[in-house]
């Protein structure tokens, strides 16, 4: 793991040459993560709201959003703000606290887990030794908000909607951790950084979906479930439960279950293209190519192509995964809340401890291939 | 054993049709994305309508002889045929004549009846006003020629799918000169 380039230690060590003293020096560093954090998933949710509008319209033969904005990127943004200027509302009879909480114990958990989404080896917030178990531990606090928000709207039909979405949430959450269970075993280690780079080095053949393509595709069915996309919809199914548990809601905390909805859409398919397509490695492995060019890549103008390329690979690997849910969305039926069930406890979860029962006999016949 | 393995042998294959079901919805999907979008974009592109068109009533004040069968065919009774019998002349003389729109629905009984043509449907169905009393048309208002979308410079014209070519289903990137036929 080479050394690149330290922001937080530059930055320290700059306003430290200004004569601060070193604790003051941390907090001013403190807000700027987070910051970054808040933009970054708001604008990737942003561009995912886009996405969603013009490819579902190209899957139907239409054009989309077009004159808010040039080919209509704007209209994410007057969405937002037709959300943030509406009247909040809180139902009469309705438990006000847990009301305005729902949303907030739904969202927050989601914006947090991106602080272990690498997208570069010196390009994530925080290189914690607990990587994606803090993704799954945050994911499984969602449930709770779900409860809250059902049952606070004094509205039946909320309430079954949230116990719909929170039992959905419970059941798909068992084989997606047992899917990432098995990359884990594989590499060794819980942390982002060292799963990417357990797959790099071989270009495209060393990426973990080769050697979990089962695996690969219980994830990506346990996370739609988790992000309630359709197939999964139930919760919000229109035509069933109204909105669901997100009935009574409107203005800005509709803006925060619709912003969380994406924010956790574009987790996922980060967290798919950093656990099986190898985050930000390049198909075509480099270390090779620069070697044979006779570059060195502790230069600074080489890290910094090295680095783009990286944050250009992760994109385009969550945007193939954000297209692919897009368009599983309008080709699936929905599910109904039994058969939802049925998949998440009967089928998933039995094919992901053989799974996982597999890598641990390949690991140990074959160690050179499945992590020794 | 063997009919456990029996079941599991039933459910891979059950799995694997699952499997190929959704991936050749998936690529029917797909298959979409490359056709060219049918949206008409109003109102910068308009669809021309049909011959049998029921739109805006027109009226021709001079063909009229007040007979009222419009007012007696009409299912709510709307045109309002103000007549007085003069006379020296032995005839019944139209004063005035005027239909609401925010009242018609525009089903045509007026027209099919009308003894002397005087009453016809026209293409027109942008008549969105401000105020819904300005939807009540009198004579003169019903006597104007209707809004052709063809005559607007800022609208492309579309023909609608009964006016189209044989064997094509668009409207959108053809050559310009009308057929005016609808296809055989």
């Amino acid at each position: 793991m080479n050394s690149g380039i330290n922001l937080q230690g530059s930055f320290i060590d700059f306003f430290q040459g200004l004569g601060l003293p070193y604790g003051t020096v941390k907090l001013l560093w403190l807000p700027l993560p987070m910051l970054l954090l808040l933009l970054g998933a708001t604008v990737g949710v942003l561009v995912v709201v886009w996405l969603e509008r013009k490819i579902s319209a190209a899957a139907q033969q239409r054009l989309g959003p077009e004159y808010a904005g040039p080919l209509g990127v704007l209209q994410p943004v007057a969405d937002g703000v037709k959300l943030l200027v509406k009247e909040d509302i809180i139902p009469a009879n309705s438990d006000p606290v847990l009301f305005t909480l729902g949303p907030m114990i739904v969202v927050i958990p989601v914006f947090l887990s991106y602080l272990i989404v690498p997208f570069g080896q010196n390009l994530v917030l925080t290189n914690i030794g607990t990587g994606v178990f803090l993704w799954i531990a945050l994911s499984s606090v969602a449930p709770i908000g779900l409860l809250m928000s059902g049952y606070s709207s004094n509205n039946k039909y909320s309430l079954l909607g949230g116990l719909r979405a929170a039992a959905q949430s419970l059941s798909y959450e068992v084989p997606l951790a047992l899917a990432v269970l098995a990359v884990v075993m594989m590499s060794n280690s819980l942390s982002t950084i060292d799963i990417i780079e357990q797959q790099s080095g071989y270009g495209i053949f060393g990426w973990n979906i080769w050697r979990q393509p089962v695996g690969f595709v219980i994830f990506w069915i346990a996370a739609l479930a988790e992000c309630e996309r359709l197939p999964f919809d139930l919760p919000e199914a229109e035509e069933e439960l109204v909105a669901g548990y997100q009935t009574e809601y409107a203005g800005m905390k509709f803006a925060l279950f619709y912003l969380g909805s994406y924010v956790n859409l574009v987790l996922s398919a980060l967290l798919v293209a950093v656990l099986y397509l190898g985050g930000w490695d390049f198909p075509i492995p480099i270390d090779p190519i620069l070697q044979l060019l006779g570059i060195d890549s502790h230069v600074p103008w080489v890290q910094l192509i090295t680095a783009s390329l990286g944050i250009t690979m992760t994109l385009l690997k969550a945007y193939f995964l954000v297209f692919l849910a897009i368009l599983i969305r309008w080709t699936v039926p929905r599910v109904r809340i039994d058969q939802l069930l049925d998949l998440g406890w009967k089928f998933l979860l039995p094919i992901a401890l053989v799974n996982l029962l597999l890598t641990a006999g390949l690991k140990l016949a074959f160690p050179v291939a499945f992590g020794g | 054993m063997l009919k456990f393995l029996k079941q599991v042998g039933d459910y891979t294959k059950e799995t694997v049709q699952a499997a190929k079901y959704i991936g050749q919805g998936l690529s029917v999907t797909f298959d979409h994305m490359r056709r060219r979008p049918v949206t008409v974009l109003y109102p910068y592109e308009k669809l021309i309508p049909s011959e049998r068109f029921r739109g805006r009533i027109h009226f021709e004040f001079d063909k009229c002889i007040a007979c009222e069968v419009c007012v007696r065919v009409c299912p709510i009774n709307l045109p309002v045929v103000d007549w007085d019998y003069d006379k020296t002349s032995k005839k019944k003389k139209l004063k005035h004549y005027s239909i609401d729109f925010g009242v018609c629905i525009f089903c045509g009984n007026c027209v099919e009846y009308c003894p002397t043509n005087c009453l016809s449907m026209t293409e027109e169905y942008e008549l969105a006003t401000y105020d819904r009393h300005e939807l009540n048309y009198d004579n003169v208002a019903l006597g104007r020629l209707p809004y052709k979308v063809t005559n607007d410079p800022m609208v492309t014209p579309l023909r609608e799918l009964g006016y189209l070519p044989q064997g094509i289903i668009e409207p959108h990137d053809l050559p310009s000169a009308p057929s005016g036929l609808p296809r055989q």
